[in-house]
């Protein structure tokens, strides 16, 4: 009933010697020793800069006594973005116990929240007594940009939900003067990052804004836009807004994170890596690998590996499995499709469209190309993003 | 034993889920969709779902709607919103929902409850009655009517449940109005489901104690969360629902 | 093969759903060349006695099942008012049940519920097993089923009584002889038990 691109996302030649990237993402080169870009960066530049921080307690503890003292007399101190996710949730934990911080968690629906999240996230905040704020985005138009996305035939298209995460976030911070933003972003399981040919950058509004006028059949009145330029310029260095990401500052090993969490809390995990939106788990899973050939296990995967927390052994035959429920996606691809008030058919003729890629539509990515070389120079950015 | 049922509430409006204040202009919640797929995982007792623009849009179920939903519950559902007519009831009734509820067609013309229930069945037909004190008299008041003989004259005509929803309590989260489902509670004997005002488990627990077994529903409860009155979907898991029906005084679950 | 007679009663699609969800083989017809290729039938019902059967006899579809069920022995699964049919017939109307399991419907007599509620039947209640079968292994049996209904099946035989509950009286909430099996409570809105029922049915 579903046809298949890809019908073996591992073929395609080279793979790194040291971690699982492999040629799927097409701009990859290797060194002599067959080792990938990917992991020169990590070792010459992330690590250098992680272990630093992670050594720099005194810079950390300066930061959190701000947060504080900013805070005093206010009903809240910062704002922690909370997905439901084990990045996030840990974060949360963090934030009340250990740095004694009173975060305000902050939640955007964007209609694709799966029990599980929606559990895990009621749990902790229950048991650590936070308060819960929460902006729902409008699903009409969220479903029709979406749909512009899929009618794009970019690989993209979960860039309606990560744009309006921060673009609310940020939105939220600038007009209540929240100095403090914290979020769950880490080295320790994301010094990989998806390469750009996957998923570009999410933040691009001219790109945004042109796939919608292109395929949109709504216009986005309610739907939350942020623009690079604000958020990483206007809204640090003229409102001193700052994005705070303590998880690269304190010692982060998922998996015990994880039964931390389980033992405390009673929070259930996911299969996968963003699993706690459903829209999420189905791209990621199925409609990138088997339209795109592009399986982000490979990136999350070899994060894991460059920061010891998995064999390369390990993750090569978790990567011999398809990265999705072959005996229900199914039923996935009907809801998806039910959800969107599309028929499967149509869902089907997206799937098999020509893929295009951001560079088929406007965009900023020169503003992108210079900034990041702007703050690579400053040392203000390690994490290698291509 | 036949339990205390606890039912959440969602009302539609423009096709997204929304959560009134005394029926009053509504905050957004989302997507129906999905709130049902999380309800249908927390295994709840049953949802009731009420389009409230559909009289004043003058337009009829939304059927499309209906379906994705029942596609979506494995639990009993109940519909109600612009239902008039017996095709309309036996339409949704046929697309996997258990139960139509009808308002102001009951009121406007009380005789389609004894049709559709001949259509569909007596245990299929439930009647929302929508309650508000008028002025500061104590007498409640239906539109023109009074809640308890019109209750009564609902049963008599085939109902198969009655939902007071209290208007003056909705979205206040400050308790049940106990004294008006007490008056309808004694009036009738068919099943009843009180709605309007809850703002806690223990209000549950409360209306159980004094009703036995009853359905208790909530928009307002399961839909937010905290001071901030922040979107997120809740459910009393199996064990805090045990601990709500016991400290209602229903100890055999 | 799932065979989910339809014939304009019950929630055909609810019970689809969850054959789909367990990745169980279905066909959703009222056409009795289609429903050969069945090799479980499910009869779903909802509504009044009379109305039910009446479209059944003048369908053919009552003669089909007789065949299928009888002679052919293929499991079959009455719900609800599907349950009511396999009675010799009901107080509620004047029509003739299949009869395959004997026993009449009757309407519960509401002087012997005590307290508010009286009818119909409605929430979520318990069946106390009263013969062991696989068609209920690994059921939650404090969490029950959702039951929703004015009329009970009253069974001749105390054998054919698989599973009782307790509302006035104590009557037979599921029933079964040999590969006939009727419940009466909705085992497509009972979340995972019900998901169970039907997943256990396949088997058999």
């Amino acid at each position: 009933m579903i046809n298949v691109k890809f019908e073996n996302q591992n073929k395609l030649g080279k793979i790194c010697t040291n971690c699982v990237m492999d040629t799927t993402d097409s701009s990859i080169y290797f060194d002599t020793n067959g080792m990938c870009d990917h992991c020169i960066n990590f070792y010459s530049k992330t690590l250098v800069s992680w272990e630093k921080s992670l050594a720099n307690s005194d810079t950390f503890n300066k930061t959190l006594d701000r947060i504080r003292y900013y805070g005093r007399g206010k009903e809240f101190d910062c704002i922690i973005g909370m997905s439901g996710g084990i990045d996030s949730s840990y974060l949360v934990y963090l934030a009340k116990e250990v740095f004694n911080l009173r975060p305000l968690v902050f939640h955007v629906d964007a209609g694709w929240n799966t029990q599980v999240a929606v559990n895990n996230i009621e749990c902790i905040i229950e048991k650590l007594d936070l308060d819960l704020y929460t902006h729902v985005v409008d699903w009409e138009e969220m479903k029709d940009l979406q749909l512009s996305y899929f009618k794009a035939g970019v690989p993209h298209i979960d860039t309606p939900q990560d744009h309006a995460f921060f673009a609310t976030m940020y939105n939220f911070a600038s007009k209540y003067n929240v100095k403090y933003i914290l979020t769950g972003a880490n080295y320790s399981t994301e010094c990989v990052r998806n390469p750009v040919e996957w998923m570009y950058y999410q933040s691009d509004v001219i790109q945004l804004k042109d796939i919608h006028k292109k395929f949109g059949t709504k216009p986005l009145r309610n739907y939350p836009l942020t623009s690079i330029l604000w958020h990483k310029l206007y809204l640090p260095f003229i409102k001193g807004i700052k994005v705070i990401m303590p998880l690269n500052h304190f010692p982060y090993i998922k998996s015990e994170a994880m039964q931390l969490l389980q033992d405390k809390f009673g929070w259930q995990p996911y299969p996968q890596k963003h699993f706690e939106s459903r829209f999420t788990k189905f791209y990621e899973s199925y409609w990138l690998p088997k339209k795109f050939g592009y399986d982000v296990r490979k990136v999350q995967y070899s994060s894991l590996i460059l920061t010891g927390q998995m064999t390369r052994e390990d993750a090569i035959e978790k990567l011999k499995q398809p990265p999705y429920n072959e005996s229900t996606i199914h039923q996935d691809f009907e809801y998806i499709a039910n959800k969107l008030g599309i028929t499967i058919k149509e869902l089907q003729t997206y799937f098999e469209s020509p893929n295009k890629t951001y560079k088929n539509y406007a965009s900023q990515e020169s503003i992108y190309k210079i900034g990041s070389g702007v703050f690579k120079l400053f040392g203000l950015e390690n994490a290698g993003k291509r | 034993m036949l339990r205390p049922r606890i039912i959440p509430c969602l009302l539609i409006k423009d096709k997204g889920l929304v959560k009134t204040v005394q029926f009053g202009d509504g905050k957004y919640v989302g997507d129906p969709l999905n709130a049902v797929k999380i309800f249908n995982e927390k295994e709840v007792d049953e949802l009731m779902i009420l389009d409230i623009d559909a009289t004043i849009q003058k337009r009829g179920p939304a059927f499309e709607l209906i379906k994705n939903i029942a596609i979506e519950s494995r639990m009993p559902l109940c519909y109600g919103g612009g239902v008039k007519t017996v095709d309309q009831a036996k339409k949704i009734i046929s697309l996997g929902v258990e139960k139509v509820a009808l308002s102001s067609a009951a009121i406007e013309n009380p005789r389609v409850i004894s049709q559709i229930a001949n259509a569909v069945g007596t245990q299929s037909v439930v009647v929302v009655i929508d309650v508000k004190y008028r002025g500061g008299v104590s007498s409640a008041e239906v539109m023109s009517h009074n809640p308890v003989p019109f209750a009564r004259k609902c049963e008599q005509l085939g109902a198969g449940e009655i939902v007071i929803n209290s208007i003056d309590k909705d979205g206040m989260m400050n308790g049940f109005d106990m004294k008006l489902m007490k008056e309808i509670r004694d009036s009738i004997s068919l099943p009843m489901t009180i709605l309007g005002g809850a703002a806690s488990l223990d209000d549950i627990s409360c209306a159980i104690k004094e009703f036995g077994v009853i359905g208790v529903a909530a928009g307002s409860l399961f839909v937010f969360k905290g001071k901030y009155k922040a979107v997120l979907i809740t459910y009393p898991n199996a064990e805090e629902k045990r601990a709500v029906l016991s400290n209602g005084g229903f100890n055999n679950y | 093969m799932i065979g989910i007679v339809d014939y304009g009663s019950g929630n055909v699609y609810a019970i689809a759903n969850i054959y789909k969800r367990l990745n169980i083989d279905y066909l959703i017809s009222g056409n009795t060349n289609e429903l050969q290729r069945a090799t479980h039938l499910l009869l779903p019902g909802v509504g009044a006695f009379d109305e039910t059967m009446r479209i059944l006899n003048n369908s053919g579809l009552k003669n089909f099942l007789d065949e299928m069920v009888l002679e052919k022995k293929k499991p079959v699964l009455g719900i609800c008012v599907g349950m009511q049919l396999l009675a010799e017939g009901s107080e509620e109307g004047d029509l003739q049940g299949f009869g395959w399991i004997k026993g009449y419907v009757k309407k519960f007599d509401e002087s012997l519920l005590e307290q508010k509620p009286h009818l119909p039947h409605l929430g979520w209640n318990t069946v106390e097993i009263q013969k062991v079968h696989q068609i209920f292994k690994n059921i939650d049996h404090q969490k029950g089923f959702y039951f929703l209904h004015s009329y009970f099946f009253d069974c001749s035989h105390i054998d054919d009584v698989l599973g009782t509950t307790n509302y006035g009286l104590t009557y037979a909430s599921a029933i079964n002889r040999d590969n006939i099996f009727g419940m009466q409570f909705h085992p497509e809105k009972s979340h995972l038990n019900g998901l169970t029922i039907f997943n256990n049915f396949s088997k058999i």
